[in-house]
């Protein structure tokens, strides 16, 4: 665990993946240059939330929310950032869903499995245990 | 919460090339989402495909937070998004500064020029090592 926040750094390798991307072929980042804005970014991250929570605690609400992120953003002068942020939302929240019911679908078939081999999966747990390993 | 904003096809202001859609390559590094068996790293693995940083380590420095209790799922996404976005931009404005003096490699000054020009890179003064 971190002692401080500004301990909890970003991971290097995707830090700087993001600058090469975002920078022309050619151009290189000093080690300093690149420490300097995986720093900035942990930042951007305790500052962005703080402003974020102050929305949510001006709502009364316990849970930070996405609504709460954007307008942060907009506080922060990130204008910029709201209609990029909104489509990787909505690609975000399909994938969700998308996955949500994957799972569900998954859990359904398990349970046809085990209800063919056990008339209840309920009392499963009463009886005993055996059972379990056969599911696999 | 229903997006009221329409999709603004392609362009937007910052050019992301399209990076974040591409598939990458398991992560190097401590990054605890990927590696992992089960039906729920399943699911940390596919947030990968839409964020590159990893959401657990975005959600501990917003837990260091005293102040904060609770964080939706989505905010940490939007939260690590939008630091992708920021990286992006600091570097690139950075770059500018670089150039100026004929240099390919960024610099740190580079860094500390842009964030004393730029308004929105005014919370960071002071802030860095």
């Amino acid at each position: 665990m971190a002692e401080r926040p500004e301990d909890l750094n970003l991971p290097n390798a995707v830090i700087t993946r993001i600058i090469k991307e975002a920078l022309p072929d050619g151009v290189n980042v000093s080690k300093e240059a690149r420490r300097a804005i995986s720093q900035a970014a942990s930042v951007f991250v305790l500052y962005a939330t703080s402003c974020a929570n102050n929305f949510a605690m001006k709502a009364k609400r316990k849970t930070l929310n996405a609504g709460d992120v954007m307008s942060a953003m907009e506080e922060m002068e990130f204008e910029r950032f709201l209609q990029p942020l909104r489509e990787a939302l909505e690609a975000y929240k399909k994938g969700q869903k998308g996955k949500k019911e994957a799972s569900e679908q998954k859990r359904k078939d398990k349970e046809k499995k085990s209800s063919s081999t056990d008339e209840n999966d309920k009392s499963r747990d009463e009886e005993e245990d055996e059972h379990m390993d056969d599911e696999q | 919460m229903a997006a009221t904003a329409p999709v603004a096809p392609a362009e937007s202001e910052l050019d992301r090339s399209g990076a974040e859609d591409e598939p990458r390559s398991a992560e190097p590094e401590e990054d605890a989402g990927n590696g992992q068996t089960g039906p729920t790293a399943g699911a940390q693995q596919q947030q990968h495909r839409l964020a590159k940083l990893p959401l657990s380590r975005i959600k501990a420095l917003m837990k260091a937070d005293p102040d904060v209790s609770l964080a939706s799922q989505e905010s940490v996404f939007i939260i690590a998004k939008a630091t992708e976005l920021f990286v992006e931009m600091i570097a690139k404005d950075a770059l500018v500064y670089a150039q100026q003096g004929k240099r390919k490699t960024l610099q740190r000054k580079d860094l500390d020029n842009a964030i004393e020009a730029i308004d929105e890179f005014a919370f960071l003064e002071g802030t860095l090592d």
